[in-house]
């Protein structure tokens, strides 16, 4: 009886957690995504691949703003100008208005890594790390 | 004084506007970004000063940005804490401008970018929202890597690039902590969430977010082993930038660090949270003795000072961590009073390196030699700084790390009380270096290839010997004082100014030192209600 | 307590001497003039305070009651002139003026470099050292005793050469591990326990230690004991206790006057002085035997019986440690580690005799060593000698000098009537009276005075007794441990003996003492009749010979000087009369302090010094000093914790 009465419990959590699986897919790809840029940022040699992985970590993090403001069957956070517009259902808006603005950000960072690559480049004539670290300590 | 509350939003917009003046002028006329800064940051320095004088004396200003009320507009909050910090930041920046203008670099991207930094730096000071904290930081990173990279060599670029991807690394890892903050509370505004946090119904949501704020700010502050990106910012930058980023930059992180942990989350929060107290005391400690062993073993006099940082922010963040197991207002003071000081005496040290460097060339610790009988003066604000950074009172160095100890003992945290301690004999370890080669080492041929330049004409000397009082305890010299002075008064490249804003922050440094019961009461509201 | 500025004025008369020192560099006179009036000033601001101490009155002045300005929260920066406090600032203060004439001959007749550095250091030393006599809280003791550190670093750096950074660099990890980390720790830790009861958090000294301590340590033992022994070592590293006193002897590639007041004077005794501070009045004789310390295998024994054991250690191994030296500067700062042991041990006894004893040891050692220092450094001026082995027959050369060394040497071992002897009678007295264990500390302190004897009177020896040409070996210093069958070693000074085998080889020289003075055939020296004679010349001609060959083999590695030649000239030492063997300059100050170190041996009553020891144990122990002795040593120790 006890036992049942366990396992029953563990089935109960075993269908939210692949409810919330399934429901917050979203979250599980942001960290996924997560992972991948911060793997490019790592493995990768290449200086602009490792600018592509820092955007792509920034992203990851913008989705997972947005998906968190989502509300299920809610629309765009777009209120009617009418005094009362009564029951709407819209997304959060702060995080929308966040990642506008943290998008901002990210692209003027890009803007500025890429010229820095662009001087290196201008500069070694490489834009690969391993190489650049050799020419630099042959200086 | 009814107005007063628009300084705040001045504060930062003034800088950020102001910013675009040196391009705009530069297009008619060619040296304008000295003028535009100068006036800018004085005038910034001014409002600072009433700023204080109110929050000081009748409490915190408030602004609320556009009259959106905070839950979801930004709020603009002057309070002891940030004050401290506004005052600081303004009246660097004003100092540093007296020592870029023969000094260099003088373009009038370089004012822009100055002024960029300063006005983020201002927004971390004075924002209350922990989003806007976000987009600040991230100003304030733009415009540092810019300021890096303006450096001379390609080696800039390089460093500035490695700062760049680790900086917005960092940032991101922040906003992700703020992401799952947002996410257990449905706020973004300091005071909402230090009252949503504790009632969040999913703690793991907190502490998630928790953990990825302190790695970002580890990154940020430059914390041991995440300061990678720090030393070789702070070495290819150009020499007058190196003072007000090191100066300012991590010292603005570290405050805002601090503000997460004392007015979001909360002391008595994070006490129960599990290891959140022992991984912050870890990583502070951790760096303070990594980051002197480090420093040690340089060089290259900017490099270690450098690493020095890394071991002095070491300490603060120590600090923050005995403020969350002990619950420590002492130890609470002790880190504001080290973050400015320290802020303070980099500031000084930094521009003593950068003048040497201006003047000789020297860059290396051996390059030193000999320093103390040529410029006299400097050589013995440097001094006064170094002991000061190793904490020999009276200096505002002691005066932090006295309260800083205290609170360790007081928390009976013993070990980082051990830490703290044994830092004075660490930071003596490379303090001593520099001040044995500029004073007891004399100079050789070998290590000065730049001999002083030519004594031509003693034009400006009858100021300068003004400036060559004696002004300090271990300003000494041997009948060759003014000598090293002497320069001809068109090529120097040593101005007044330069050596008279170094010397300002050395006095500064052991005014202060005296300070030490002002600043605890000045802070005293605000401990009073962040910690219970 | 009455508030008055004269503490501060004390303390900054020689900081405005500094400004005034670098600003008149280019004229040494001048200069020198500012040294001498800063002294002459200082010492007078603080015998002018002097009778109404003595009389009961003590002078404070406050930062925080003068200009609303707190140091540090709860802390105030205050100075207070109280008896302890003027014991030493007086004898600081009246040693530095006739210092400062000798450092002017010294630095002079050596025409050292950076002159306005040294004056500026010096100076500043000063300022520093009364600051912690007048220091009336630990913080403030603290703030003086890491910037003494501070300033006398250019003076133990001054030569610039590799030797003496090294010694600097010792110097300042020595003294700031003492400062900086114990002393500090130790401050905070007090602060700290004060703060966990009522009356507290203090840190301000009180005669009979503080009462907020004494409850919180009945709260906290263990931390109250670790407290202890932090704020003793932070001291003991300026007072040269062992382990912690080998900066002391290092230091000595310091000019002589800087050895003389400040390594002998003011900077060790500040730490003599602070272990006073501690135990009188800031944990009390009573809280200090009330906080027994468990000893496995011993049992509970008293936080004062560690100290005292490691002060009596130190000055047992320091004196044998100085008869193996034979750099007279560095046998003279063995001799000091030893004799601020005797400080150390007296106070650390506790009994009332003990402490007067130890509290009167701290002038009457400083007019003793100083004048030795000043003898080794009129040596090194006039002839450049350094080495006691070559100082044979140096007594006819400077007569003066060597007489008041023999004086000085007499007051080391405490031979009556000189200063010493009082200050160990008194220890002896509070040693037997304690009794039991303690007769082990009498007993070091006679072995001691015997040591003393023979590491000092060798020199007198040497100096009078012996000629260039015919002096006996030193066993000690040139045998190696343990001695050897031959009589006659290879003159070396220190432990690199073993090392030097090669050395020793050269040994086909005669065996024997007396077979060697018999090859000696240089009777015929003719004594020059120049007025400058050829001091400074070395031994280069009779290092032909067997004699000389011996004397300038001496193994000198480790000291400083190798470049000068010491040792008589080759005509041998001239003779000279008191009156023209150096300048006034120099002369004038070590007459002057050796009478100082036989006044206060015949006449301690007379002397001010010993009126102001009483004074304070009187007011440690709060009761009339001629009760104290009729009163039993347990009782007396109950009484102040009460």
């Amino acid at each position: 009886m006890v036992t049942a009465a366990v396992s029953a419990q563990q089935i109960e959590r075993w269908t939210t957690m692949i409810e919330l699986l399934t429901s917050r897919y979203t979250y599980v790809l942001m960290f996924v995504l997560l992972g991948i840029g911060l793997y490019m940022i790592i493995a990768s040699q290449n200086l602009v691949k490792k600018l592509i992985g820092v955007s792509l970590f920034q992203t990851s993090i913008f989705l997972f703003f947005v998906s968190m403001a989502y509300v299920e069957g809610g629309s765009a956070p777009i209120v009617p100008p009418e005094s009362n517009p009564g029951e709407l259902l819209v997304a959060s808006p702060l995080p929308q208005v966040i990642v506008l603005t943290a998008i901002v950000v990210g692209i003027a960072l890009t803007a500025v890594g890429l010229a820095l690559v662009i001087r290196i480049y201008s500069e070694y004539g490489t834009l690969r790390e391993d190489t650049l670290r050799e020419v630099r300590a042959d200086e | 004084m009814s107005n007063i509350d628009l300084i705040p939003p001045l504060l930062i917009v003034a800088p950020i506007l102001a910013a675009t003046l040196p391009i705009a002028l530069g297009l008619r006329y060619d040296r304008t970004g000295w003028s535009v800064a100068t006036i800018t940051s004085t005038g910034l320095f001014a409002a600072a000063l009433a700023l204080a004088s109110v929050v000081y004396t009748s409490g915190e200003v408030i602004h609320t940005l556009g009259g959106y009320p905070r839950t979801y507009g930004i709020q603009l909050v002057a309070d002891e804490f940030s004050t401290l910090i506004v005052l600081l930041i303004t009246g660097v920046a004003a100092g540093v401008l007296a020592y870029t203008r023969r000094g260099g670099p003088r373009g009038n991207t370089f004012y822009t970018a100055y002024l960029l930094l300063v006005g983020g730096l201002l927004g971390i000071s004075l924002t209350g929202d922990v989003f806007n904290l976000f987009v600040f930081l991230e100003i304030t990173s733009i415009a540092t890597y810019a300021l890096v990279a303006s450096g001379d060599g390609p080696e800039s670029a390089v460093a500035a690039l490695k700062y760049l991807i680790l900086g917005t690394v960092a940032a991101s890892m922040y906003l992700l902590g703020v992401a799952f903050v947002f996410m257990a509370t449905g706020t973004l505004n300091m005071v909402e969430l230090s009252t949503a946090i504790p009632a969040a119904e999913r703690p793991v949501l907190i502490q998630t977010g928790f953990a990825f704020i302190v790695v970002g700010f580890a990154v940020k502050v430059a914390q041991w082993p995440l300061h990678t990106w720090q030393p070789s910012a702070y070495q290819q930058a150009p020499d007058g930038v190196t003072p007000l980023i090191a100066a300012l930059v991590s010292t603005a992180s570290a405050y805002a660090f601090g503000r997460l942990i004392v007015t979001v989350f909360e002391v008595d929060y994070l006490a129960a949270m599990p290891n959140a107290a022992a991984i912050v005391l870890t990583i502070g400690c951790v760096s303070v003795l990594a980051g002197t062993v480090l420093a040690v073993i340089q060089t290259e006099v900017k490099r270690m000072l450098a690493y020095s940082s890394v071991s002095q922010f070491g300490l603060v963040i120590a600090a923050y961590g005995v403020v969350i197991a002990g619950n420590s207002e002492t130890a609470l003071t002790g880190a504001v009073i080290h973050l400015v000081g320290h802020g303070l005496l980099k500031t000084g040290l930094f521009l003593g390196a950068a003048l040497v460097a201006a003047s000789y060339g020297a860059r290396t610790v051996d390059e030193y030699a000999g320093l103390a009988t040529d410029r006299p003066i400097v050589a013995g604000s440097m001094a006064v700084l170094l002991f000061s950074l190793v904490g020999i009172p009276p200096s505002i160095g002691f005066v932090g790390k006295w309260y800083i100890a205290l609170g360790a003992v007081e928390s009976q945290l013993w070990p980082v009380a051990a830490v703290i301690f044994l830092s004075t004999m660490l930071t003596l370890a490379y303090a001593a270096r520099l001040l044995e080669k500029m004073y007891f080492t004399p100079a050789t041929v070998v290590e000065r290839p730049h001999a002083r330049g030519p004594v031509a004409t003693d034009g400006g000397d009858a100021d300068r010997d003004d400036d060559s009082t004696p002004d300090s305890e271990v300003e000494i010299d041997d009948g060759r004082a003014a000598a090293g002075l002497r320069g001809g008064a068109a090529r120097n490249p040593v101005s007044v100014g330069m050596i008279a804003i170094v010397v300002v922050v050395a006095l500064g440094a052991v005014a202060l030192g005296f300070a030490g019961g002002a600043i605890a009461e000045l802070l005293e509201p605000f401990l009073t209600e962040v910690i219970n | 307590m009455v508030a008055d500025i004269r503490p501060l004025a004390a303390v900054l008369v020689s900081a405005v001497a500094i400004v005034l020192i670098i600003a008149s560099h280019r004229r040494p006179n001048l200069r020198e003039g500012w040294s001498v009036v800063a002294a002459l000033a200082k010492f007078g601001i603080i015998v002018s305070m002097l009778p109404a101490v003595i009389g009961g009155t003590v002078f404070e002045w406050s930062l925080y009651e003068s200009t609303g300005i707190q140091f540090l929260e709860g802390i105030d920066f205050a100075l207070r002139a109280d008896p302890l406090g003027i014991f030493f600032a007086l004898l600081a203060s009246f040693l530095w003026i006739f210092t400062s004439f000798y450092a002017t001959g010294y630095m002079r007749g050596l025409d050292e470099h950076a002159q306005t550095r040294f004056f500026a250091s010096f100076a500043a030393s000063l300022s520093t050292a009364v600051g912690i006599a007048f220091a009336a809280n630990l913080v403030t003791i603290f703030v003086f005793y890491e910037l003494l550190s501070l300033v006398t670093y250019p003076l133990v750096a001054h030569n610039e050469d590799d030797e003496a950074r090294i010694a600097g660099r010792k110097y300042l990890t020595y003294t700031f591990f003492g400062g900086g980390v114990f002393l500090l720790a130790g401050t905070a830790m007090v602060y700290w326990l004060t703060s966990l009861v009522e009356g507290g958090p203090t840190l301000a000294f009180e005669a009979g230690g503080m009462e907020a301590l004494a409850a919180a340590a009945q709260a906290e033992p263990v931390y109250a004991q670790a407290a202890f022994f932090l704020l003793i070592a932070g001291f003991g590293v300026k007072a040269a206790l062992m382990p912690l006193h080998s900066w002391l002897a290092d230091a000595m590639v310091a000019p002589t006057p800087v050895s003389g007041l400040l390594h002998a004077v003011a900077v060790v005794k500040s730490g003599a002085f602070g272990v006073a501070r501690v135990i009188l009045e800031v944990y009390g004789p009573g809280l200090i035997r009330d906080l027994p310390l468990d000893v496995p295998g011993i049992g509970e024994i008293g936080l004062n019986i560690p100290v005292a054991i490691v002060a009596a250690f130190t000055l047992t191994a320091a004196s044998i440690i100085a008869m193996r030296k034979d750099h007279l500067k560095r046998r003279l700062a063995y001799s000091t580690t030893a004799q601020l042991s005797y400080i150390v041990l007296g106070l650390s006894m506790l009994h009332p005799y003990a402490i007067v004893g130890a509290l009167f040891h701290i002038p009457a050692h400083a007019f003793a060593k100083l004048t030795l220092f000043f003898c080794a450094g009129a040596i090194h001026v006039e002839t450049h000698t350094d080495y006691i082995s070559e100082m044979a027959g140096i007594g006819k050369r400077m007569p003066l000098t060597m007489t008041a060394f023999t004086i000085g040497a007499a007051g080391m071992a405490g031979l009556p009537p000189i200063a010493g002897f009082v200050s160990k009678f008194y220890m002896l007295i509070g040693a037997g009276d304690v009794g039991g264990s303690y007769w082990l500390f009498a007993a070091a302190l006679l072995l001691s005075a015997v040591l003393n004897i023979g590491y000092l009177w060798p020199v007198v020896y040497t100096a009078f007794f012996e000629s260039e040409d015919r002096h006996d070996a030193k066993p000690l210093l040139e045998f190696p441990r343990g001695g050897v069958v031959q009589s006659y070693g290879d003159g070396s000074d220190d432990d690199h003996v073993a090392t030097d085998g090669g050395e020793r080889a050269n040994g086909t020289e005669p065996t024997d003492t007396t077979e060697t003075e018999d090859t000696v055939v240089d009777e015929e020296f003719e004594y020059a009749v120049d007025k400058y004679p050829s001091d400074h010349t070395g031994p280069d001609d009779v290092a032909t010979d067997d004699q000389g060959d011996r004397v300038s083999s001496v193994n000198h590695h480790g000291d400083h000087d190798d470049h000068l030649t010491g040792g008589p000239p080759a005509a041998g030492w001239q003779r000279h009369s008191p009156f023209t063997e150096s300048t006034w300059l120099m002369l004038a100050p070590i007459a002057v302090i050796a009478t100082g170190a036989v006044v206060l041996g015949i006449g301690p009553d007379y002397a001010v010094f010993l009126e102001l020891a009483i004074q304070i144990v009187e007011d440690v122990f709060g009761m009339p000093f001629e009760e104290l002795s009729t009163v039993p040593f347990d009782e007396l120790m109950t009484e102040v914790t009460e």
